[in-house]
């Protein structure tokens, strides 16, 4: 018996030791090297690597509505339009005119692109795609069969589509859909499910080479065929990380985001460089005016917005990190962004004077105002289990101006389900895509429309009509001159100041830290919030 | 018998219970902080829906889930796009390896551990041993992971940061990948193994305390025997009957704290799946997961039904006396 015992822990032991060899044989890993100086000082780097996961396989298929899957397909995909810093910038459509104002785009097809398979790309397959993508939706592609009336070809390099309304973000639509090859997919019917080989071949400036499910790892290699800027990073790689700050720190990754309180780590230090993103992704509160005629009088979605005080929000619940909601919707970083707009800066005088105004002048034992008849003004807020933190602070802030809140939390889904069915009285919600077109806002607020953008809970507002609005919103949409266009949007986001119909609570920023000497070819494209989805981001600039 | 029928209520509930949460699959209005999510529109929603054949009745799904099952066939996950027999598959193992482990080790030291405190019962190596070990055994195993993962990993940069392997490595031999998924596996382990080990020290303290009281033990010290037979081969033995028990019915809840150490090191196993999966209301892969969790858990106990049946003969079919 001893004997037996003895043997078990020498096995310990012995794996024990083993274990701890292990470290020894570490792979040597493709270390970077300082890189070929080129004409200027666009270094090319061997291999990169970012925090990884999985989200997809990189077919616009295939790739999970949620997460960065899709800026993974955009390295193998090219659309007929690229995003720079400013704008949309020609891509596989070497030029683009739009013409019967707005009804037509006449695309001209690049010339001498080759698909990674070393096939041709034709116009054949610029119509091909647009036609199988309202065929079959691709992720993160909101065009549908009723926005386009006909495809055709026009000579052996252009591409005429014609669509049934026009309106100025269709552009940004169009340009981005991600362009397939017909001779791959023409045959496949169920193209969710095509996860071959094939399925990841496109004209642009990466091929995958390794994707891992379950560990959630990435890898692409440039591609030597790509038509267009010579690509400066070799080889991407995403491998998973438990901790990204960690990771970063010991060069397992090359670029992290970082919160707030870790940017004294690395501020200090010349050999790391920090950037702070554009804030593109941001909290709303909404207002049920469909089921609360109380919630229909302006005055007090006007108490309400001088009643928050935003940038005590940023500082209790984002860590600072973040900047204060602008009535006017569309956040400061967005590139039609309108200054002018009215401010609700915290002033609880004002707030109680609308109550006020309203007949909620006087409080009752606890606080909350009422009027004549007795009633209060207590709401019910609806958040998800991420967001309670906010509800509280929330719940703070309207107190002081007589407002009752009850918080109730849910999981995000339930709570997206009952923001969908109106079935709250206020509510936040968070999402990303602040950067977009827009045109957003039309989808949004005019009580005619009948397409829920970007996150809507439901198309229009559903209880809230301003005419006035109603008719900036469609004037926009149909204004293809970008500064005039811009001049309707900037007066429609003083509209939309004054009335209120929601109120954005704080667009979140971040901050991203990288070292520019292994590689400093990042940047941001106009309308999004993240360095490493940007396609230029790894390509030389001209 | 009971098995099968408790297999059938646990289906039928697994199928129930997702579609009871409000809100779809392809309902996408908000994200998580940061994230980017790109919606569908109110057409692309009603396409999915019966893309899926989600819009047909409840009782239509639930036959034609109940015929696919009876095939082998666990669907097809609306998130992640492929069989969820596959993606089950595919983590399975890495979940398995890592309890198993964990089981192994915590049971083998635990016991030893215990052994030793019941010889010593009362005297300064037991009373030192019962508070280190009572102290660590309150130690949540994800948070063990973490000071484990910033001692060891970060600070000493004696094992990675995580993942199971190193991530496109060529490997030269089957042995230098062996290696390779222990150095990693190594951590994680640890975690799960000490978090377990409390429990195990105790209950083999007891049972060995138990047993070291009774009778035939007295006789063998009376006998003369070495000090180390009597501890291991007459003391030992009989204590284990309820340690066996325990490892079993254990390895149902094993399961949950290794979901917790597997994000601690972003390690590819079934923890994140079951998270996701729930967060996103993938039908499909939410009914496999807890399919194959609450099959696992039933055969866990039937196994510790037969062994128990084995180690005591009391219980047993056949008469005689065993071991001692």
């Amino acid at each position: 018996m001893p004997r037996k015992c003895f043997l078990i822990v020498l096995m310990l032991v012995i794996s024990l030791s083993l274990l701890l060899f292990g470290c020894g044989t570490d792979q040597a890993r493709d270390d970077q090297k300082p890189g070929v100086a080129k004409g200027g000082e666009q270094r090319q780097v061997d291999i990169i690597r970012l925090a990884g996961g999985d989200w997809g396989y990189p077919t616009p298929y295939a790739v999970y509505p949620r997460g960065p899957g899709s800026f993974k397909m955009r390295l193998i995909f090219d659309g007929l339009l690229e995003r720079d810093e400013k704008g949309l910038i020609p891509w596989l459509a070497e030029k683009y005119e739009i013409k019967e104002g707005g009804k037509q785009y006449l695309f001209t097809v690049r010339n001498g692109v080759k698909w990674q398979d070393g096939k041709p790309l034709t116009a054949e397959d610029v119509k091909f795609t647009f036609e199988y993508a309202t065929k079959y939706p691709m992720v993160g592609v909101t065009l549908d069969k009723k926005d386009i009336q006909k495809i055709e070809i026009v000579g052996d390099r252009q591409v005429r589509i014609t669509v049934t309304e026009p309106n100025a973000a269709m552009l940004y639509k169009l340009g981005m859909v991600p362009i397939i090859p017909k001779h791959i997919w023409e045959n496949v019917d169920n193209p969710k499910e095509f996860t071959k080989p094939e399925a990841v071949i496109g004209t642009g400036p990466y091929r995958l080479t390794e994707y891992s499910k379950e560990h959630g790892t990435y890898r692409f290699e440039a591609f030597d065929g790509f038509w267009g800027p010579k690509q400066r990073v070799k080889v991407i790689e995403f491998v998973p990380v438990s901790e990204e700050v960690l990771a970063f720190e010991k060069g397992e990754i090359d670029l992290a985001g970082i919160t707030p309180d870790v940017l004294p780590r690395f501020q200090k230090d010349p050999q790391y460089k920090i950037v702070k993103s554009p804030a593109f992704w941001g909290y709303r509160l909404l207002f049920n005016m469909k089921d609360y005629p109380i919630l229909q009088h302006k005055e007090l979605r006007q108490a309400i917005a001088y009643a928050i005080d935003a940038q005590e929000l940023i500082d209790k619940v984002a860590r600072g990190a973040a900047v204060p909601g602008s009535a006017g919707i569309l956040p400061p970083d967005h590139v039609m962004y309108n200054p002018g707009v009215k401010q609700y800066k915290p002033d609880l005088q004002k707030a109680g004077e609308l109550l006020a105004k309203l007949g909620y002048d006087k409080l009752d034992e606890n606080g909350i105002r009422q009027n004549q008849k007795g009633e209060k003004l207590s709401f019910n807020l609806l958040v998800s289990s991420g967001e309670v933190r906010l509800a509280e602070v929330l719940k703070e802030q309207l107190a002081r101006a007589g407002i009752e809140i009850k918080v109730q939390s849910v999981d995000m889904k339930t709570r997206d389900a009952r923001v969908r069915e109106y079935k709250y009285q206020l509510a936040v919600t968070g999402h990303g895509g602040w950067g977009n077109d827009a045109d957003y806002l039309r989808q949004r607020f005019a009580s005619y429309s009948k397409e829920s953008g970007l996150m809507a809970s439901a198309p229009g507002t559903p209880g809230y009509r301003n005419e006035e609005l109603n008719a900036l919103l469609d004037k926009q949409r149909r204004e293809f001159n970008e500064q005039k266009r811009k001049e309707l949007i900037f007066k429609i986001q003083e509209v939309l100041a004054e009335d209120v119909p929601e109120l954005p609570l704080y667009y979140t920023t971040g901050y991203t830290v990288y070292r520019p000497a292994k590689y400093d070819g990042w940047m941001f494209m106009f309308d999004h919030h993240s360095l490493t989805h940007s396609k230029l981001s790894y390509l030389e600039r001209g | 018998m009971e098995y099968l029928f408790t297999i059938w209520v646990v289906v039928t509930l697994n199928f129930l219970l997702p579609r009871a949460m409000p809100g779809d699959p392809f309902l996408y209005l908000s994200a998580e902080e940061g994230q980017e999510v790109t919606g569908f529109s109110e057409e692309q929603r009603q396409y999915y829906l019966e893309y899926y054949g989600l819009d047909r009745p409840v009782a239509g799904q639930y036959l034609s889930y109940l015929s696919d099952l009876l095939r082998g066939n666990l669907g097809y996950s609306l998130y992640y796009n492929e069989p969820v027999s596959t993606i089950i598959l595919r983590r399975l193992p890495w979940t398995t390896f890592l309890v198993i482990a964990a089981v192994l080790l915590s049971t083998v030291f635990g016991t030893i551990l215990g052994s030793i405190s019941a010889w010593y019962r009362e005297k300064w190596p037991d009373k030192f041993l019962f508070f280190c070990l009572i102290l660590l055994s309150e130690v949540p195993a994800f948070l063990l992971g973490l000071v484990l993962l910033f001692t060891f990993a970060a600070g000493l940069g004696l094992f990675p940061l995580s993942g199971a392997i190193t991530h496109f490595a060529n490997y030269s031999s089957w042995w230098e990948k062996l290696l390779d998924i222990l150095h990693h596996a190594f951590l994680p382990v640890m975690a799960l193994t000490i978090a377990r080990l409390g429990g195990m020290y105790l209950l083999s303290r007891n049972s060995m305390t138990t047993v070291l009281e009774k009778d035939y033990l007295r006789t063998a010290w009376a006998k003369g025997l070495p000090q180390k037979r009597i501890i291991f081969r007459h003391a030992l033995r009989n204590a284990m009957l309820p340690i066996v028990t325990r490892v079993f019915l254990s390895l149902g809840s094993l399961v949950g704290g290794a979901i917790l150490v597997e994000n601690v090191f972003a390690y590819p196993g079934l923890g994140h799946l079951m998270r996701e999966a729930v967060m996103v209301h993938d039908y499909p892969l939410v009914q496999g997961i807890f399919l194959v969790v609450t099959i696992c858990v039933l055969l866990a106990n039937f196994l510790a039904d037969l062994v128990y049946r084995k180690l005591d003969p009391r219980i047993g079919d056949y008469s005689g006396i065993h071991g001692g």
